[in-house]
């Protein structure tokens, strides 16, 4: 296989916001599955998407199985070639209003959907070796704000994972092209009023899922552009001094 | 195709095969299509198919190596004198090292094999002459869909080497510069089909049957037959005498002890492992273990030198691509010694390999404790990029000689280890000097590198630690390569041979483990 529309894309959270934008945008090039945890929603999607190219699974990615069960019915529409891990949950708690409990719920979401539906997706793209898999991503681990902690550690983790995966599976597997992307500050339940539009964030969200190029694994890009890996000081006038060559940044067209 | 472990252990096989590399892989695929029920033992895993991980020789977990395939410990090498544990180019899984292999097979010259009058034998001859061989070059040629053009210095015909494929610009543009030179280049011997969308998996896993190696032209093959099953994550750990003196195998699989008998069992784990599982296998029948009654197994080991040299072929040629399978054989024997082929590496040397190069060489230096002499090495690495383009890597091989003293030892506290002595000769140090001024000379006008400062024995060319013979008392195994005195032990892989030749092993390898299987198939 090289062409990722031969298969199938898996969208999570894709009732609402940006995974639903998400999953209209990439309906247009392939056939979309959307999980999420409201039908009814699920269903708005579809009417929004191309017909015929949306199908919503009911499915809470905090819970394996459900999981599980999701991608068993997934598979039914295709091989799954891109993955887009867009579910998430932001409940704005200080941590002394935190249960451990209500805690770890949100790092099963943010972070365990992530894994399992990686995991889920796998399946199909370790016998091909082909795929892509593009985790929506956030700056929220670098400086956590106050009553943020659950999200801003399960999201961090999941940037861990983005990494600890590619150290497995990136030299192996370099047809398995696998980053983040920070969509920016959005108009959505978890966003900020006077954010962007998810339809614009989506755009580039969906031209960066179906962009295949194995020199994006590893790379960081925030809404339309690539995020060169931080150097310090000392580091930049050193490459400077040693005629380093420089790499430009890319940029979505 | 993995069968239940019961069932595998209450088979009695018609042959065992020990290892997946190329002498496995063929000799296995060869006695499946004959009807017999064979079974592979593989210490690595199989993998995912779709693969196309490269050797890494920086990456040193031994977890992350063994799910990769790479022999997954260090090797334990005292090299003249000096002992050290470094990481081999060696595979350990489905294929062996062949997976990772850039699939170069070239058919030796016939003074590698004959005792010429012109050109003396080292041991006086293999025991199976070149003429003899001839047919099993061929068929292995066939087997493995060896494209490539005749060498233009041979008259030996080479009848099953397809047509080569349509040259690289790179290639076209040193081909032409090699014969300004007055050099007899050709298109190199190359076990790969160029399939659609062929990415040339040069020393990379193939993610499919393109490139041929053990496992897609030997292993695979073969369990699609019918005939064959394949056993991974299985490490032979000793071989055990019956009553009749045949042999059976004991395995350890997850740590958990199989015995398994068959009617032949084909040693092919590599000239650095099968003498060490058969020095493992002492026993009070055979104290300094199997086949060892005149102690010659582990010892003769051969490698082959690389001599690594950039050319500099002008600053338009860069601009043509890599040249991947160009080589040449005029200085193969040459002032009467014998010396070995040349090829191209397939790299276009440009700023990140020299830096990578002038690194090691830090490395290895008393700079290596000075901060930031690492990253000095860009300076130059940049100035001389600039200045000079991008060069052309060659390798020249040369042939090593045997020698008693160096060997293959068992480690009684560690036997997995892979452990050597190996001294390079004062011999070969002079047909050394020898083989880098002749190729200075070859291209006079054109400036050329060593990237290889000191003797690099290439550690992924082992050879010659069983070696094949008549004299029960100068071998290991007779010329039909089965072990002098085991009558259902065979040798299937590099070991046997008695001298490494000026060219890659595969093709002798492949053609070899053929003609064995024919042998086991004639025993029955």
């Amino acid at each position: 296989m090289t062409d990722l529309t031969q298969g199938i894309a898996i969208v999570t959270g894709a009732g609402g916001g940006l995974g639903r934008a998400l999953a209209v945008d990439l309906s247009q090039s392939m056939t979309v599955v959307g999980l999420g945890r409201d039908l009814a929603a699920l269903d708005d999607t579809r009417r929004l998407a191309r017909d015929g190219m949306f199908h919503g699974i009911e499915a809470d990615v905090s819970d394996i199985n459900s999981v599980s069960h999701a991608f068993d019915k997934a598979k039914a529409h295709g091989k799954i070639t891109l993955l887009v891990n867009n579910a998430a949950q932001y409940p704005r708690r200080d941590f002394t209003e935190e249960t451990a409990d209500s805690f770890m719920k949100v790092v099963a979401t943010n972070l365990g959907g992530t894994i399992a539906c990686t995991r889920a997706a796998l399946d199909d793209m370790l016998e091909t070796g082909f795929g892509r898999i593009l985790n929506v991503a956030t700056f929220a681990d670098i400086a956590p704000l106050p009553a943020s902690s659950a999200y801003s550690v399960s999201k961090g983790a999941a940037r861990i994972f983005t990494r600890a995966l590619i150290a497995d599976i990136g030299d192996r597997f370099p047809g398995i092209v696998v980053n983040d992307w920070m969509p920016g500050m959005l108009a959505t339940r978890m966003g900020i009023p006077d954010g962007l539009a998810p339809e614009q964030a989506a755009k580039w969200g969906a031209q960066l899922a179906l962009w295949h190029d194995p020199s994006l694994t590893g790379t960081t890009w925030e809404m339309d552009r690539e995020i060169p890996p931080p150097r310090s000081l000392k580091r930049r006038i050193a490459d400077r001094v040693l005629m380093k060559p420089r790499v430009a940044s890319r940029r979505l067209p | 195709m993995q069968a239940h472990l019961s069932d595998i252990r209450d088979t009695h096989w018609d042959a065992i095969v020990i290892g997946t590399g190329v002498g496995g892989g063929v000799a296995g695929r060869a006695l499946a299509k004959a009807g017999m029920k064979v079974l592979f033992l593989e210490k690595g895993r199989a993998g995912f198919r779709a693969e196309e991980t490269a050797i890494d020789l920086g990456m040193g977990d031994p977890v992350a190596r063994a799910i990769r395939g790479f022999w997954p410990d260090p090797i334990s090498v005292d090299l003249d004198g000096r002992r050290q544990q470094l990481l081999a180019p060696l595979g350990a899984g489905l294929g062996g090292s062949s997976v990772f292999y850039a699939a170069t097979l070239e058919r030796p010259e016939p003074h590698d094999l004959d005792n010429l009058p012109d050109r003396p034998h080292p041991t006086g001859g293999w025991p199976v002459g070149f003429e003899a061989m001839q047919p099993w070059f061929d068929a292995a040629q066939t087997m493995f869909h060896i494209h490539g053009d005749p060498d233009p210095l041979s008259d030996i015909p080479s009848p099953c080497v397809a047509p080569a494929h349509p040259a690289a610009p790179g290639d076209a543009m040193i081909m032409d510069r090699l014969r300004g030179n007055g050099l007899h280049p050709y298109r190199l011997h190359t076990a790969v089909k160029r399939l659609a969308g062929c990415g040339d998996c040069l020393g990379h896993k193939c993610p499919r049957a393109c490139k041929m190696d053990g496992r897609s032209a030997g292993v695979e093959p073969a369990l699609a037959t019918g005939n064959a099953t394949l056993l991974t994550d299985c490490e032979v750990t000793r071989l055990v005498r019956n009553a009749d003196g045949s042999v059976r195998v004991e395995t350890s699989q997850d740590g958990a002890a199989l015995t398994l008998s068959a009617r032949h069992v084909v040693l092919a784990a590599g000239a650095l492992s099968s003498p060490r599982l058969l020095l493992a296998s002492a026993s009070a029948r055979d104290p300094q273990g199997i086949g060892n009654g005149a102690d010659l197994v582990g010892r003769n080991l051969m490698f082959h030198l690389n001599e690594i040299f950039a050319l500099w072929p002008g600053k338009a040629a860069g601009f043509a691509g890599p040249s991947k399978s160009v080589g040449f054989r005029d200085l193969y024997f040459a002032e009467g010694q014998r010396l070995g082929m040349v090829q191209a590496m397939g790299i276009d040397v440009g700023y990140g390999e020299i830096v990578h190069h002038l690194r090691g060489r830090v490395a290895r230096s008393w700079l290596r404790r000075m901060p930031g002499a690492m990253d000095l090495t860009r300076i130059p690495a940049a100035i001389g990029a600039k200045l000079m383009g991008t060069a052309k890597v060659f390798v020249g091989l040369l042939e090593d000689l045997p020698y008693a003293e160096n060997r293959v030892v068992l480690d009684a506290d560690n036997p997995g280890l892979i452990s050597l002595e190996y001294r390079v000769s004062e011999e070969l140090l002079a047909r050394r000097k020898l083989f880098r001024r002749l190729i200075r000379k070859s291209f006079k006008g054109t400036r050329t590198a060593f990237l290889t400062q000191e003797p690099e024995p290439n550690f992924g060319h082992p050879c010659g630690t069983l070696r094949m013979g008549v004299d029960v008392g100068k071998s290991v195994v007779n010329a039909d390569c089965r072990v002098h005195d085991v009558p259902n032990l065979w040798v299937a892989d590099a070991s046997v041979f008695p001298t490494s030749m000026g060219v890659n092993p595969s093709l002798t390898i492949a053609a070899n483990a053929l003609r064995v299987a024919d042998r086991i198939k004639d025993s029955r």
